[in-house]
């Protein structure tokens, strides 16, 4: 396995019962670049990035992340995991809840630093039951990436939260990113797709396509990344 | 008020309902199963206790009586010398004897007869037959006795507990124990599905945590609040309510703990088959009200059918209702084989319900 490729994923394919949520998906992601993962809503982003990070097992096909093949205990601490809903704990404060995600991480020392990223240093003490949907998402942030992860892996951060926020949280990403941490940001929105380095598009549990935005571009024929997607998703079902 | 909209709320109910298949299946078999178990319990062939006749008297009428009782469908007899009587008491053989005294025929012959009734006394409810099957044993005194009437006065003394315990005295000690068991395991079982629900419990399978680190930590966690709990109802059992108590508070303490920490492991378990909160809620009655009813705090296990004596017999809650008894009507310490047998099999319970917590919970993420 080349050493170069933060996740590698080969071949790889997941079913539910008698749904195929992922059929023969290869991609690559380089270290230290924003990996965008594009498709429609139950093209099977999530059951992906549930495999990158080792909680569910493939069927067939092989997951490799940091240079181990998944499921694997050991990479867990260098991977940080942004689930789609702010999973944290309503009844503890902002703080408690990082401070928690830092100790089972055994990373303590970078609560404060994380808290100060999101901008939520002056609302510590606030419960999260009490926050707005645009604060517990930042809350839930900064659990995923207060132990420094090499890899953070995010499963639709920017749902439901307001342009500005969603502004600040690629700026976010774009600093981690510059820090050398790998990223995996999956999306349904087309207009986050230029902010990424590298593209997967995913449909049906198939990959389209994969590569820059510009090539994205030039492979479905059209200026626009959205038309481009529609393009090839038309290509691919005829 | 409109019938169209109240309709649509009635309609949406029953529809959802539809799709609840578990919802369904506890409304309607939950009812049947516990009622049965009841119906069972308090009409199935009842097991009749084991009663020691110790005949001393050498007259025709102490015989009489206990050929009498040997034939009573309310008790199942032995012959025992009545020096053995309360080593039998202590070793569970007998719920109770009884001692014709040798003067017996004389006494009956005078006109009144004073039988020894031995109980051991730890069950409320267990003498009852004992006396039942005397009473009617003494019925057939008249005949040999041809025209007097004979007064009985049996002289019953108790192994444990006795006349100076009241109801609350026999189940306060069961009830301390399983008002924590019920709490623990309703809060502990709600906490893990709020886990699961609120999607933390996927953070934590994805961070380096064990499975097994979970579920200790959840374990200690619980426990911290159980004994405070446990704390709190024996200070008031004990020092409000005055139950009886003949052994010693750190046994007995621990003993609740033994069984608070069963009831998180349980809850934890039983986490795992439910979806939802509203599903956790359901499993409230089908655990714990059979455990209730056949775990000796009401109806004494052994005058239980046999089939249910078996099922009582693989209750962890039999075990820890009969340990808190032993410690606290009969003054057990763990120097007891029986305490140490009720004891062990909670502890042993505890480890298992661990093991396959940890278990179910990597099972289901595989």
């Amino acid at each position: 396995m080349s050493e170069q490729y933060a996740v590698s994923v080969e071949d790889v394919s997941k079913s539910f019962g008698g749904f195929k949520a992922l059929n023969g998906v290869t991609l690559r992601v380089r270290q230290g670049e924003i990996y965008g993962l594009l498709g429609p809503n139950g093209a099977g982003k999530t059951t992906l990035i549930r495999l990158i990070c080792g909680l569910l097992e493939a069927h067939a096909g092989n997951v490799t992340v940091l240079g181990q093949r998944m499921p694997n205990v050991g990479v867990l601490r260098h991977i940080g995991y942004m689930t789609q809903q702010a999973a944290l704990y309503p009844a503890l404060s902002v703080e408690e809840n990082v401070r928690f995600f830092a100790a089972i991480n055994g990373a303590e020392a970078g609560v404060k630093e994380a808290l100060e990223l999101v901008q939520l240093f002056d609302r510590r003490r606030s419960v999260v039951a009490t926050l707005s949907g645009g604060m517990r998402q930042r809350c839930s942030l900064a659990c995923a990436l207060v132990h420094r992860p090499e890899l953070l892996l995010l499963d639709e951060p920017t749902v439901g939260i307001d342009p500005q926020l969603r502004v600040q949280f690629w700026e976010y990403f774009r600093n981690m990113a510059a820090a050398g941490t790998t990223m995996v940001v999956s999306s349904h929105v087309m207009d986050e797709a230029d902010r990424c380095q590298r593209l997967g598009l995913i449909q049906y549990g198939r990959l389209l396509a994969e590569g820059t935005p510009a090539e994205i571009r030039v492979q479905g024929g059209s200026q626009n990344l959205e038309e481009a997607f529609l393009a090839l998703a038309g290509r691919k079902e005829s | 008020m409109s019938g169209h909209r109240i309709a649509a709320i009635t309609r949406r109910l029953l529809q959802g309902f539809r799709r609840d298949r578990r919802t369904l299946a506890l409304l309607f078999v939950a009812p049947i199963v516990i009622l049965g178990l009841l119906g069972y319990l308090m009409r199935g062939s009842s097991s009749a206790p084991q009663v020691g006749i110790a005949n001393q008297d050498p007259g025709a009428l102490g015989t009489v009586v206990a050929s009498a009782l040997r034939h009573s469908s309310h008790i199942k007899t032995t012959d025992i010398n009545a020096s053995d009587g309360d080593a039998k008491l202590k070793d569970g053989s007998l719920v109770a004897y009884i001692v014709l005294p040798a003067d017996f025929t004389q006494q009956a012959q005078a006109g009144n007869v004073v039988p020894e009734v031995h109980l051991e006394g730890s069950q409320p409810g267990e003498d009852t037959p004992v006396i039942q099957a005397l009473q009617q044993a003494m019925i057939s005194l008249a005949s040999g006795v041809a025209g007097r009437s004979v007064s009985f006065q049996p002289h019953i003394t108790y192994l444990y507990g006795g006349s100076n315990y009241d109801t609350l005295d026999y189940f306060g000690a069961a009830f301390v124990g399983l008002v924590v068991f019920f709490l623990v395991f309703v809060i502990t079982i709600v906490s893990f599905l709020n886990e699961r629900s609120q999607g933390t419990l996927e953070r934590l399978m994805a961070s380096p945590l064990r499975r097994g680190e979970i579920v200790v930590g959840y374990m200690l966690g619980f426990t911290v609040l159980a004994l405070v709990q446990a704390a709190e109802v024996l200070i008031f059992a004990l020092a409000i309510l005055r139950i009886h108590n003949e052994g010693s508070v750190l046994l007995i303490f621990g003993m609740e703990a033994l069984m608070a920490i069963a009831a998180v492991n349980l809850g934890i378990f039983l986490s795992m088959f439910a979806r939802s909160e509203f599903q956790a809620v359901q499993f409230i009655p089908l655990v714990v009200v059979p455990q209730v009813l056949l775990s000796g705090i009401i109806f004494p296990v052994s005058s239980e059918p046999t089939l249910l004596q078996w099922v009582s017999n693989v209750l962890p809650l039999t075990y820890a209702v009969n340990g808190m008894r032993d410690i606290m009507v009969k003054g057990a310490d763990l120097t007891w084989a029986s305490l140490e047998l009720d004891a062990g099999v909670v502890l042993g319970f505890c480890v298992l319900l661990i093991v396959a917590g940890t278990a179910t919970l990597r099972r289901r993420l595989g």
